[in-house]
């Protein structure tokens, strides 16, 4: 009898915790994703019973707006960008957290925060070929829903209105809403040994004529002539592209159609000088660089030219990475022919997610409008970051470090020209990138490149339902 | 105290009886149940999802995720898809390479440790460090000995008056240069599973065929590796399904270029669903190369079963 009970006693205990185990694995599971997706509470708003209680006086100073959160990437301007938030909150008492993040994390993070119930970060900072997916779902408010009065300020570059999202078009145009606002104004300018330049007799490049002369004058056996950025290549051809008048895409506005223009006889020009600058007069890993082993053959001296970010300035005048301090100059990129210059944008502009509650919304929106008052981009600059507005450029050209290339950035706006801005361009993006490879290390012709690469943006237009003109073959 | 509330009815007798011998019939299933359950909320959810997801357009609209149902037609763009065809083929010659040449070196390398009388310890120890490292230290590492202009094996072979080729920046030497770090992170993962059978097995059999005069490479051909055979067979397993998720380092080293020389198809998938946000489609993708994964496992335990008949 005893036996039977306590194996009747070990069989209940057996199946109860064996219930239990799964029971906390099925709790487990469902658990966490309510818990990690919840916002912090802003902790330092006032409750409407504490301001009814205590009602400010004219005098005393205005109440002030929760903390809020900026998911900001790891970059060479985020050292100005901190400055611009430490003086923020020195100004105005405003709390202000950033979460620094390396760039290939932004883009999950932005999007695992506008897919919770609440956005744990207060303002996303949105790279160039996000933004439009962000635009174009919804996932960020509209500037004018937090302020219905907000005006932008003219002197504030909109990069061929990045800023802005046009649902019936699908894309940013003038015409659309204002989603976005600029926060690094990111384009690209031409850099050159002027040293060198001058002892050479060469004045500088005004076309890609110019660049390819000078080339041939400077290349030695310690020197390449050029350098092309061919990690990833996109960027720095759609320059070329544009500066003989072309681009990826085209859209006429009267029908409403799109046009892939990628394949036209201009496209083909502007990436035959691209493939010769490249492999004619590049270093011998021609096909390997990116963004930071370019900086690094021009601070090393083994480039004497080079199109690249502005941002990348400063980087010339540092004597800790550079071999070259003082003998780099800028201007805005050369074209096709003089007055056809074309620089691309690549910025970055911060909007605030759709899913926070409206204190937190105008607390993010007072923000960005005292980052983007002249004194405060003034004060960005001088911190080493890219201001936003033209009168700042303009203002800048005269400073005695910064003014070299801050001139060369205010003369190249009138030269801006925007990617592609569909919800679609990240696989535009990746057609470009790896037909740009293939032509520059000789897998397929640059007619192959171009001509494949239109058919495949093509399709991916037509598969997203855009009216799309047939390809010209 | 009522005595009747103490001892059970017949009925309560024959339904106790009962559901004792139901729970002693199957004892041994509800002693696995808890596991089998969590696995199937572990693999099974997980793997629904993904065939879900495979099939559908997947999208995030004002936050909540839009599911529409696209039948085969991910099929249909894997089919048009240019990249698919380049990525598998680079993943083939990558986990063919590496699986080959792994094994052959770490059984070369375990059989002479095996064999070795002194520093066997040390040796383990320094051969395991590869594997330590996180593949993206590797990948960073490597990265910068390859340097055209500032790497260590450049310089080094400048040294000698050699001008160092461009190692990751060349087509025809990208994927060698690729595979090289792979075999120095990999290898010694083959070594410990081959050693670990190398000292399992039986050395009467070894010293009777040595009483025998069978010599060292009879002992080798005819003993070792047939008795091998087990422990070969499922490390070169394992080492194919690693190398075919291959990703890290050749993102770090190459991220796929020059052109399309190094892209494999987990760097495609990674592609397609973080940087072009097709969820439905990577998903597509994912599971695609799970399947030519399992066909291979399939292979191996056939291999397996065969030798063993």
């Amino acid at each position: 009898m005893n036996l039977y009970f306590m194996k009747k006693t070990q069989r209940g205990l057996f199946l109860s915790l064996s219930l239990l185990v799964v029971f906390s694995f099925l709790l487990a599971a469902c658990g966490p994703a309510a818990a990690t997706t919840e916002a912090p509470a802003p902790t330092a708003a006032p409750s409407e019973a504490a301001a009814t209680e205590v009602a400010p006086t004219p005098t005393e100073a205005p109440k002030p707006l929760p903390p809020i959160t900026i998911l900001i990437n790891e970059s060479p301007w985020l050292a100005g960008f901190e400055a611009l938030v430490n003086k923020y909150v020195e100004e105005t008492g405003n709390q202000v957290t950033l979460n620094r993040t390396p760039f290939n994390g932004m883009l999950e993070k932005s999007r695992n925060a506008v897919q919770a119930s609440e956005s744990e970060f207060d303002i996303l900072t949105l790279n160039e070929q996000w933004y439009m997916q962000f635009y174009a779902d919804g996932l960020v408010t509209p500037i004018k829903d937090i302020d219905p009065n907000f005006e932008l300020d003219p002197q504030i570059i909109e990069y061929e209105w990045a800023t802005r999202w046009d649902p019936e078009l699908g894309y940013s145009s003038e015409d659309g809403e204002l989603y976005g606002l600029p926060i690094n104004g990111n384009i690209m300018l031409y850099f050159y040994r002027k040293d060198l330049f001058e002892a050479q007799g060469l004045a500088a490049p005004q076309t890609w004529a110019d660049v390819e002369a000078a080339a041939q004058k400077l290349q030695s056996e310690d020197m390449s002539g050029y350098v092309v950025r061919a990690n990833p290549p996109n960027w720095e051809f759609q320059a070329f592209l544009a500066s003989y008048g072309s681009n990826v895409i085209k859209l006429d506005e009267q029908t409403g159609e799109w046009e892939v223009t990628l394949n036209s006889p201009e496209a083909l020009e502007a990436l035959n000088t691209w493939l010769n600058l490249g492999t004619e007069y590049g270093p011998a890993n021609f096909a390997d660089n990116g963004q930071a082993e370019m900086i690094a053959l021009m601070a090393s001296g083994k480039v004497p030219q080079m199109v690249l970010v502005g941002a990348a300035a400063p980087d010339f005048d540092n004597p800790e990475k550079s071999t070259v301090v003082g003998n780099v100059a800028a201007v805005p990129v050369p074209g096709s022919a003089a007055g056809m210059n074309a620089t691309m944008s690549g910025i970055w502009v911060m909007s605030v997610p759709h899913n926070l509650p409206d204190d937190r919304k105008q607390a993010a929106l007072a923000f960005l409008n005292w980052a983007l008052s002249k004194d405060a981009q003034l004060f960005y600059a001088q911190s080493g970051a890219i201001p936003v507005r033209q009168d700042v450029y303009e203002e800048m050209a005269n400073d005695p470090k910064k003014g070299w290339w801050m001139k060369a950035m205010a003369d190249s706006t009138s030269f801006i020209h925007a990617q592609p801005r569909l919800a679609e361009t990240p696989q535009i993006i990746e057609v470009l990138d790896r037909r740009l490879k293939q032509a520059l290390i000789s897998e397929i012709t640059p007619e192959q490149a171009l001509l494949e690469g239109a058919k495949e943006i093509h399709k991916i237009l037509t598969d997203a339902g855009y009216k799309v003109k047939p390809l010209a073959e | 105290m009522n005595p009747s509330k103490l001892s059970p009815t017949p009925n309560q007798v024959g339904l106790s009886s009962r559901l004792g011998k139901f729970i002693d019939r199957t004892f041994q299933y509800w002693t696995v149940a808890p596991l089998v359950i969590t696995l199937l909320l572990l693999v099974a959810y997980p793997s629904y999802q993904l065939i879900r997801m495979s099939v559908s357009e997947v999208d995030i609209v004002k936050g909540e995720t839009v599911w529409e149902f696209v039948g085969a037609k991910h099929l249909e763009t894997a089919l048009q898809d240019p990249v698919v065809p380049t990525a598998l083929k680079n993943t083939l010659v990558f986990v063919i390479a590496v699986v080959i040449i792994e094994t052959v070196l770490a059984l070369v390398i375990s059989l002479l440790v095996s064999r070795s009388n002194h520093f066997v310890g040390l040796y383990r120890t320094v051969l395991l460090i590869p594997l330590l490292v996180p593949p993206i230290a590797i990948g960073t590492m490597w990265r910068l000995m390859y340097d055209y202009n500032y790497g260590f094996i450049n310089q080094a072979l400048a040294v000698f008056g050699i001008a160092g080729p461009t190692w990751t920046a060349d087509p025809q030497l990208a994927m060698p240069s690729v595979i090289l770090v792979d075999l120095w992170h990999w290898t010694s993962f083959m070594f410990l599973i081959i050693l670990a059978g190398l000292e399992s097995l039986p050395q009467e059999v070894n010293e009777a065929a040595s009483v025998d005069g069978a010599s060292e490479s009879q002992i080798l051909r005819y003993i070792t590796l047939p008795l091998l055979r087990p422990t070969l067979l499922t490390a070169v397993m394992l080492r194919t399904i690693f190398a075919f998720k291959v990703f890290d380092e050749i993102f770090l080293l190459t991220g796929g270029g020059p052109g399309t020389a190094t892209e494999v198809i987990s760097l495609y998938i990674y592609d397609v669903f973080s940087g072009q946000f097709r969820l439905g489609y990577a998903s597509f993708l994912a599971l695609g190369l799970a399947l030519i994964i399992s066909i291979f496992v399939i292979f191996y335990r056939r291999v397996g079963q065969r030798a063993q008949a």
